[in-house]
This record gives C-alpha cells, sequence and structure tokens, in this order.
C-alpha cells in the first residue's frame, strides 16, 4: 500500500522527503494567507496609508528615503507644531521606517522602481507572513513540527494581529510583533542550548525590537521573569546563566544606541525588574561555585551571613530613601498604582482614548474565537509536561492575558501565545485520535488479532473528533475572514457607505481636499485643524500645521481649541497672532459621517479653557440652560456664534440634505441648525469637498488702512 | 429629690433658652470665638439651619468660609461625594495645620440629609457644591468651584482656596497606613504558613495547583472580569416597564456582570471538555470509562460551543455562523 501511495507522487520520494515536502507546503500556503487576507482594503479601495499615525510614519519613511539616515537623525521638522517644531530624529523609534528604506533600495538595486510608499503600504503584510514562518519554528521548539504547523496557520489570519497588520496600517506594530516572536525564538534556542552564539543572536534581534517598538518593555521583563521561575523551581543550570548573562548585558548596551531609548534601561524602573535579576543569576551562579569547594555546614553559615547583611542593607537602604524623601511608600497613592483601574480613573487623557479601553469577553471572542477555549486547554498540557522552555511561554500566556484585559490594544502581543498554545493543544488531540483512525480493514484485522486492549468503537469516537474538529477549524477559517472583511479593513480615509438600493458610495473628500491644498496654497501657508488631523495634512499636503496627534504640548493645543471655540471676531486676533492662513474644518451634516469637529466640539472646549489664556471659555456656556449640547435654535448663543459653529453651518441653511425635511438638517445631529443665515467678517470660503466633509476657509488679510 | 430634679430641668431649659436668646445677637467676636473652638475640636464645621444662620448668612462677618454641599449618607445615590468630602477634610486639615490662629477663613460642611432646607434656600439641586462665601461684597460666579473641569482632588480644592481668598493651603495628605499594614499581614500569614510546613513544602512544586491558578487567571481574564472592575457595571438589568430580567446585553460595547459569569462558566466547560478528551486516550483505566469520558468531552464540546456561540450572536447583530442553537 505505501509503494501504491508513493507511486501517485510524480517523484519517487522517500517518506522524509514527501513529509518535508508537506510541510513546505502547508507552511508558504499559511504564509500566502497571511498576506493575502490583509489585502481587502487595498483591492476594496486602493493602495492606500490608512488613518493618522501611519502617515506621519509615512512622511518620515518618505524623508529617510529621499535625505538619507543622517539627515534623517537630525531632522528638525519645521511642518509641524507652527512656530515651535519637533525634533523627528530623536524623538521616534526608527526601526520601521530604516526597514522599509532597506527594502526600498534593495527593490531599487534590482531595478524594481516601486515607490515607497507601495513599500509601506504592503510591509505590514509582508512581515505577518515572516511572523508566521517564525512562529513555526518558535512552536516545533516548544512542542513539535505538528503543532508548529496548526500554530504557524492559526497566527496567519487571527483578527486579534490582522487588526493592526492590515495593508496600509503602516506603525511599528507591524513589524513589532515578528521582532518579538523572533526573539522569543531566539532565548529559547538560548536556553536550550546555553550557546553565546544564540544568546548573542537574541540580543541582536532584542536591538531590532527596541528599534521598532515602545512595547519591548514587555519583553525585557518577560525574559527576566522566566529567569527567576527557572531559579525559584530549582531549574537553574549553567545554560541559563550563560543565556541570560549574554543577552542581558548585550542587549541593554545595544538597545541604549537608540537615542528615543538613552540611558532609560540603566535608570528606568521598568528595566529595574531585568537588572535585579542579572545581579540574582550572578549570586546563584557564585553560590553554586561557593558550594562546590566547601563543606556543606561552613557553605550554610556563609549563606546565612550573606542573606542577613543583605535583609539590614535593603531595608536601611529604603529607610535612608523615605527619610530623603526620594521614595514615599506610606502614601495611599503609592498602593493605588498597583490597581489597574487607577489610570482610568485619574488620568483623563489616558480615560479619553478609545485604544486604553479595558477589554469585554466580546471582543475577546471576536478577535480570538476558537482560540479562547484551545488557549487554556493547551496551557494545560504545558503544565502536564513542564519543560524549561514550557515555563517560558506558560508566563507569556499569563502576563499577556492580563495586560489584553486592561488595555484593548495589547490583544496584539496576546494573539501569537493564543495561536502556540491553541496550536499545542489542537495538535495534540488530533496526534491522539489520529492514530485510533483505521483507515484500512486490513489493518483494523491486525489490530484485533493482536488483542488491542483499547476500549470499544475506538474508531467511530476518534472519527467524530476529528471530524468535530475539522468542522471547528473551519469555522475558524470563515469567523476570521469575516471579522477581517467587517471590521478591520476599512482606511478610514476613505470612507465608504450604501446607498438605499445597495450601491456603494465612496467618498474621498479628504484626500481631495488635502490635494488642493498642495496645489492651491502658498508654499509656507499655515494651516490650522484640530490635531487628530495633523498627520495627515503635513504627509499629504505638505503644509505646515500648528498641532497634530504627537499630542506634546498641550498649551498649544490649547490655544487652538480657544481659536475655534471663540466668537469670530476674538478667534481672528488669536489666528493672527499665529500666523493662521487657512483653517481647516472636518463637517459630516450632509453626508451623516459622525466623527466630524461639531462631536469634537466639547474637547476642544474643555482644552482650550484649561489653561489661563482661555479663561473666558466656560463649558457651561456652550449648553442649554437644560444641559444639553445642541445646534439648533434652543442651542445657547455662545455655542451659535463659535467660529467651529460658524465655519461648520456656513451656507448650509439653505442647502436640502433630506427628503421631506427643511433646509440646513443636520444629518448627524438629526436636527435643524438653528443659526442659518450668517455672514463670515474675517474668513473667507477656500474651498469646500464633494460632500461638504472638509470645508476650507482663508483669513483674510488685516484692512490696509485700519478699520474702517 | 423631686425638687431637685426639677431645678435641674428648669435649669437646662434656661441655659437652653439663654443659648438661643444669644445666638441672634452673636457679636462678631462672640462668632469668631466660637468658630476658633470649633476649628480646635475638627477642622470642618458641621452647619445646621441656625449654624448656617449665624456663621455664614448674617452680617458682620471679617472672615471667609468655605462651604461644601454634599450628601454623604448611604441613602442618597452619590458616588463621588465620599472621595470629595475626604479631600476637602484634607485640606481642612492642613490648613488647620498651618495656620490655627489665622481667624479669617473657615471650613464647613453641609449635609443634605441634616439640613435640606439650606439646600432649598441655595437652589442647589445638585451634590457636591463647594461655595466660598467672602468676608466682603456678595457671592460672584467664580465663587463656585467648578468640580467638572479641575476635579476633586486636595490639590485643585487648594488652588481653588488660594484663587479666592489669598490664603496658600499646603495639602498634607495623612499617611495611609492601611494598605501597607494589609500586605504586610498578608506576606507574615503566608511566610508563618510556609514556615508551619517548612518540613513538607513539596505543594509548592506540585504542578496540578498551579495549572489550576493559571487557568483560573486565564478565565477570569477573558470572560472580562477587568471590565467589570473598571466600569462598574450592573449584575443583571431589568426592564422598568415589562419587568423583564435581562442577562445579556444586547450591544457589544457594554456586558452585564451576569453575562462574564456565564460566559466563564462556558469556556471552562469547553476546555473541561477539550482535555477530557485527550485524557481519555492517554489513561490507563477501565476500557469502557475511557470510551464515556470520551464521548462526554466530545459531548461538552460541541454542547457549550454551541451555546457560547448563540450567546455570542445575541450580543453582535448579523453575526453570520451559529451551531446546534440558534
Amino acid at each position: 500500500m505505501t509503494a501504491g501511495l508513493a507511486g501517485l507522487l510524480p517523484l519517487r520520494m522517500s517518506f522524509e522527503k514527501q513529509e518535508t515536502m508537506i510541510k513546505i507546503i502547508i507552511l508558504s500556503l499559511a504564509a500566502i494567507t497571511a498576506f493575502s487576507v490583509r489585502l481587502f482594503a487595498v483591492i476594496r479601495f486602493e493602495s492606500v496609508i490608512h488613518e493618522f499615525d501611519p502617515y506621519f510614519n509615512y512622511r518620515t519613511t518618505r524623508f529617510l528615503t529621499e535625505e538619507g539616515y543622517y539627515n534623517f537623525h537630525n531632522w528638525f521638522d519645521d511642518r509641524a507644531w507652527y512656530p515651535l517644531g519637533r525634533i523627528i530624529g530623536g524623538t521616534i523609534y526608527p526601526g520601521l521606517m530604516v526597514t522599509s528604506a532597506i527594502f526600498y533600495k534593495i527593490l531599487h538595486f534590482f531595478h524594481f522602481t516601486l515607490h515607497i510608499r507601495e513599500v509601506c503600504v504592503f510591509l505590514a503584510p509582508l512581515f505577518s507572513s515572516f511572523t508566521t514562518i517564525i512562529t513555526y519554528m518558535l512552536t516545533k521548539e516548544l512542542k513539535g513540527e505538528g503543532a508548529g504547523l496548526v500554530a504557524a496557520s492559526m497566527i496567519a489570519i487571527v483578527p486579534g494581529y490582522i487588526s493592526r497588520s492590515v495593508a496600509g496600517s503602516y506603525d511599528n506594530e507591524a513589524i513589532a510583533i515578528f521582532c518579538m516572536l523572533f526573539t522569543y525564538y531566539l532565548w529559547i534556542k538560548a536556553v536550550k542550548t546555553g550557546s553565546i552564539f544564540w544568546s548573542a543572536l537574541c540580543s541582536l534581534a532584542y536591538f531590532y525590537m527596541v528599534s521598532s517598538w515602545g512595547g519591548y518593555v514587555f519583553l525585557i521583563n518577560l525574559i527576566p521573569l522566566h529567569v527567576l521561575a527557572l531559579i525559584f523551581s530549582g531549574r537553574f543550570s549553567h545554560r541559563i546563566y550563560v543565556a541570560y548573562s549574554t543577552v542581558y548585558v548585550i542587549g541593554t548596551i545595544l538597545s541604549m544606541q537608540i537615542p528615543f531609548v538613552g540611558f532609560g534601561p540603566v535608570q528606568s524602573s521598568e528595566h529595574m525588574a531585568a537588572f535585579g535579576t542579572f545581579g540574582l543569576c550572578q549570586l546563584c551562579a557564585f553560590a553554586g561555585w561557593l558550594r562546590s569547594k566547601m563543606s556543606e555546614e561552613n557553605f550554610q553559615v556563609l549563606f546565612k551571613s550573606v542573606i542577613a547583611v543583605a535583609g539590614l542593607a535593603v531595608f536601611g537602604g529604603v529607610a535612608v530613601a523615605t527619610f530623603l524623601g526620594k521614595i514615599a511608600p506610606w502614601t495611599g497613592r503609592f498602593y493605588s498604582l498597583l490597581d489597574p483601574s487607577y489610570a482610568k480613573n485619574n488620568i483623563p487623557i489616558i480615560a479619553s482614548v478609545s485604544e486604553h479601553q479595558p477589554t469585554a469577553w466580546s471582543s475577546f471572542y471576536f478577535d480570538l474565537q476558537m482560540l479562547v477555549f484551545m488557549f487554556p486547554a493547551g496551557l494545560y498540557f504545558c503544565f502536564k509536561k513542564l519543560t524549561d522552555h514550557n515555563i517560558f511561554i506558560i508566563l507569556y500566556g499569563v502576563t499577556s492575558i492580563y495586560f489584553a484585559g486592561v488595555m484593548v490594544r495589547l490583544m496584539l502581543v496576546l494573539a501569537p501565545v493564543m495561536c502556540i498554545l491553541a496550536g499545542i493543544a489542537v495538535s495534540s488531540t488530533l496526534n491522539t485520535y489520529m492514530k485510533n483512525l483505521d483507515v484500512s480493514q486490513k489493518q483494523r484485522g491486525k489490530l484485533a488479532k493482536g488483542g488491542d486492549r483499547n476500549y470499544p468503537y475506538k474508531n467511530e469516537v476518534a472519527w467524530g473528533v476529528v471530524a468535530i474538529l475539522t468542522g471547528f477549524l473551519m469555522t475558524y477559517g470563515f469567523h476570521c475572514t469575516w471579522v477581517t472583511a467587517e471590521a478591520y479593513s476599512s482606511p478610514s480615509i476613505v470612507l465608504s457607505a450604501r446607498t438605499g438600493d445597495g450601491g456603494k458610495i465612496i467618498f474621498d473628500d479628504f484626500r481631495e481636499a488635502y490635494y488642493w491644498l498642495r496645489q492651491n496654497t502658498h508654499e509656507d501657508a499655515k494651516i490650522m485643524s484640530w490635531w487628530d488631523y495633523g498627520y495627515q495634512i503635513t504627509a499629504i499636503a505638505n503644509r505646515t500645521v500648528l498641532v497634530d496627534n504627537n499630542t506634546w504640548n498641550n498649551t498649544h493645543i490649547s490655544r487652538v481649541g480657544q481659536a475655534m471655540a471663540s466668537p469670530e471676531e476674538h478667534s481672528y486676533e488669536i489666528m493672527r497672532e499665529l500666523d493662521v492662513d487657512y483653517v481647516l474644518v472636518i463637517f459630516g451634516g450632509v453626508t451623516g459621517y459622525s466623527s466630524d469637529d461639531i462631536n469634537k466640539f466639547l474637547w476642544m472646549v474643555r482644552i482650550g479653557g484649561s489653561t489661563p489664556e482661555g479663561s473666558h471659555i466656560k463649558e457651561h456656556d456652550y449648553y442649554t440652560p437644560t444641559g444639553e449640547f445642541r445646534i439648533d435654535r434652543e442651542g445657547s448663543q455662545t455655542m451659535l456664534n463659535s467660529l467651529m459653529y460658524k465655519l461648520c453651518y456656513y451656507r448650509f441653511g439653505g442647502v436640502y440634505t433630506e427628503q421631506g425635511r427643511p433646509t440646513g438638517y443636520d444629518r448627524v445631529r438629526n436636527s435643524e441648525i438653528g443659526n442659518k443665515d450668517f455672514e463670515l467678517d474675517f474668513l473667507e470660503e477656500a474651498y469646500t469637498t464633494e460632500h461638504w466633509i472638509v470645508r476650507i476657509y482663508r483669513v483674510k488679510p488685516q484692512e490696509n488702512r485700519g478699520q474702517k | 429629690m423631686a425638687a431637685m430634679r426639677t431645678t435641674t430641668v428648669l435649669l437646662l431649659l434656661a441655659v437652653f433658652i439663654h443659648d438661643v436668646g444669644g445666638q441672634k445677637a452673636l457679636s462678631l467676636d462672640e462668632k469668631v470665638r466660637n468658630l476658633q473652638e470649633s476649628l480646635y475640636k475638627k477642622p470642618v464645621m458641621n452647619l445646621n439651619m441656625d449654624r448656617w444662620k449665624t456663621y455664614v448668612r448674617t452680617a458682620p462677618r471679617n472672615y471667609s468660609m468655605i462651604v461644601m454641599f454634599t450628601a454623604l449618607s448611604a441613602g442618597v445615590n452619590c458616588p463621588i461625594c465620599r472621595p470629595a468630602y475626604d479631600e476637602f477634610h484634607i485640606v481642612a486639615n492642613s490648613f488647620r495645620y498651618a495656620y490655627p490662629e489665622l481667624k479669617s477663613l473657615y471650613f464647613a460642611l453641609v449635609d443634605y440629609e441634616e439640613a435640606s432646607n439650606i439646600f432649598q434656600q441655595m437652589n442647589l439641586n445638585t451634590a457636591p457644591v463647594l461655595y466660598h462665601f467672602p468676608a466682603k461684597g456678595g457671592r460672584k460666579k467664580s465663587d463656585q468651584m467648578d468640580f467638572q473641569r479641575h476635579g476633586i482632588d486636595a490639590e485643585a480644592i487648594a488652588k481653588f482656596v488660594q484663587d479666592r481668598t489669598d490664603v496658600q493651603v499646603r495639602v498634607l495628605r495623612p499617611p495611609n497606613y492601611a494598605a501597607p499594614a494589609v500586605v504586610i499581614l498578608l506576606a507574615m500569614l503566608v511566610l508563618g504558613l510556609l514556615y508551619m510546613r517548612r518540613n513538607n513544602l513539596e505543594f509548592l512544586y506540585n504542578r496540578t495547583s498551579w495549572g489550576l491558578i493559571c487557568l483560573c487567571i486565564v478565565f477570569a481574564f477573558m470572560s472580562g472580569q477587568m471590565w467589570n472592575h473598571i466600569r462598574g457595571p450592573p449584575f443583571v438589568m431589568t426592564n422598568p416597564k415589562t419587568r423583564e430580567t435581562t442577562f445579556v446585553h444586547s450591544s457589544s460595547q457594554f456586558q452585564l456582570v451576569s453575562e462574564t459569569y456565564l460566559v466563564a462558566v462556558l469556556y471552562a466547560a469547553v476546555t473541561a471538555g477539550v482535555i477530557l478528551m485527550n485524557d481519555a486516550v492517554d489513561g490507563k483505566g477501565d476500557p469502557s470509562k475511557r470510551r464515556i469520558m470520551a464521548f462526554v468531552g466530545l459531548g461538552m464540546v460541541v454542547i457549550f460551543f454551541s451555546l457560547l456561540l448563540s450567546v455570542f450572536r445575541s450580543k453582535y447583530q448579523g453575526y453570520p455562523y451559529s451551531f446546534l442553537f440558534h
């Protein structure tokens, strides 16, 4: 029979070769799927960069390819935060930009003259394919090749990872997950072999990780935690000593070469765990050496006295530091930091960002589907066969599920370990039951004759289990594709909507407006808009903005908020002070695009009123006496005469938006606007896009001979 | 004996009458002296209607009052009142520590339960509210502290006080020994237990217990207990009109405590099914028992997974997949 099966294949290959070929086919299929499932947005719209932060990354990458690394490193950007500017080189993680630039150079060396934008768009899917392969290698080290293949196929399409790595979402996380898993793989290798070679490679991978994402802090705490767990479970050995000492020393020195990280690894508190573990490692190794050289009683005496002295020293140190006021362990605040809800309740800027929200159970299921119950099973299997490297993956799983529970965006860190452990669970289930399948009558007879002491209906049960698992894996595939297509593939710079008859409309107003700015305004024109659109304006329109998404200067943002919230004549003074030439507002009243500037207006009022210059702006002036935020006739007069209101609703009072409604009917707020007939004194309309989503106004110059 | 008791009562009455009569005509010096005495006793004065009239409303005053209007009783649903009062108390205490003899600024409190008519008089329908009553002149709009914008922190209140009265209060937080004490007690308890069992520490290396702890953590987090901890949703929701109780909220943006427990149980059941299926083959027990184990495991996986899907479908409108149950 075996000969016949082999005969089906065109080449007569040995079993090993056949196995290798199947593995390669599965792995490459998984990698190709990982790439292609992320292309929904490219196919539906076009090859376009998504959202906000990726535009900044794209702009810096373009600068890097055009000007070279040294200019990039020394880049002072005068297009952002006018008149302050921003030092770019020292305030970003350059790994992403350098990676794209290298790909770009290689492609151009071979005369594939791709635009840098295409490289940026497709970088995230490409790295997802790499992640698939590295997941296979990592899981193979942990469990075996079968589990590796299952885990690789799972991570190829897991929505929790796709959400941040579709084509066009050109952000640090796109490459960081690959770097993280690569570092883990090399760490496991180093722990297994105890060789300096693998450890040095691991620290190089760690360096790449540090250069690309701030999340490296998770990694530099997880690896010491693993070492600690090994020490406490009595598994400390020379292999681990060599691996950790090498990784820590080389990794720390390398990570300090990134300008943005600087001296953090030896100063800041989140790196101290790694440092402490390094010291403990040396002590453990030294104690082991001493023990081998002296008698047991002497060693015990020495051990106890050293412990006592060290304890006293720590206690004295804490007491002195408390006395000098360096640390304050007795106030309630110190302990409330341990509570994860602390930041949510006490730091409003964290509370206001949706990415910092905790994770509801439904988003766990939405992003991971069958992994949510295969993952615990995998964890159980790891506990059954505890090894040095299994401890690592258990720690990774438990810590990352804590972080994913606190913050929804950290689902990204959880997704890979979910896939790895679920892969282990699925493959060991399949392994045990596939053996029980009777594929031919001949074998069954043989087994029956051999006096098999297994249970009856073994074959049928095995068929059932295999069928159910196959069904699960299929629903996993369907679910992931559906989620990707529905939830994670909208670029948000190009919008689409369904018409009443099921057709599709594309709103490309953002790019239309930015190109208008690029073509029709002076090169040094200053554009005022709310900070959300800063990155896009600098990247696409190539004009100077006052504030952007890197919200580092609160007073400057506040000044813009004051200009938007004040009446026109007062705003004009602020705009003159800030040298504003154009004002750009986002308005959804015609199309029903709900995240427009009127809906964000209260944040402008709050932030505008939070500094001394904005003391005339009070939030309750913008509400009706009953405390509502309205734009119709009932709305407060301050609201109806603010600059933002006028810029959004200028000339809107004469427009029909919906059948059976009066003119000036706002489709987002579902009401007729209250202030219809007004003219602008200090600004003039410069451009309004096709669907009115972006409106641009020119600030008039001052009268030549004073007031008339 | 009886006569004596009568005199006592009479005396008390006389004192009472004298007191009431005297309050009407309290001079400025007396008021300040009374306030000062109250300050020695406690940093924040509790105002009832009489005291409110005497010390805040009646004219001869050369001191400012910072008054917090709040509702501290358990019956009133005001979760922010207690922390706001605590912060206010810290400011008042710091003030007393720094300027015990200043005589130009006093802190006072009006509780809704004790003096709801003051709330009516001030035309207040929210709590907590912090007012400054200046020594001279009427109250301005800025004499009300804006909790919305500045928050309820003691530092913010101190800044407000400084703005209005030019008295700079350095906030001194009383050290909180409760949390470290609890931590130290717990640590001592654990260490003590370990010391008691020092001859038999094998249980620390017991994989099954560690594995179970890890699984519990995983189920707790995956079922969104952290979300519950941060957001504090209700356990179930009852529709006020139909009196129907819902256990599963129909939006994916929100969840009820009951549904998270339900989901945690479902996850645990499916996982247990998977583990049972595996152990059935690995085990070396009775063949028929192992067959039952495999069947039970398979059944658990299928049934509880379908239940999980139907719970999820009720949250995500338009989710296209279902299995067994609808």
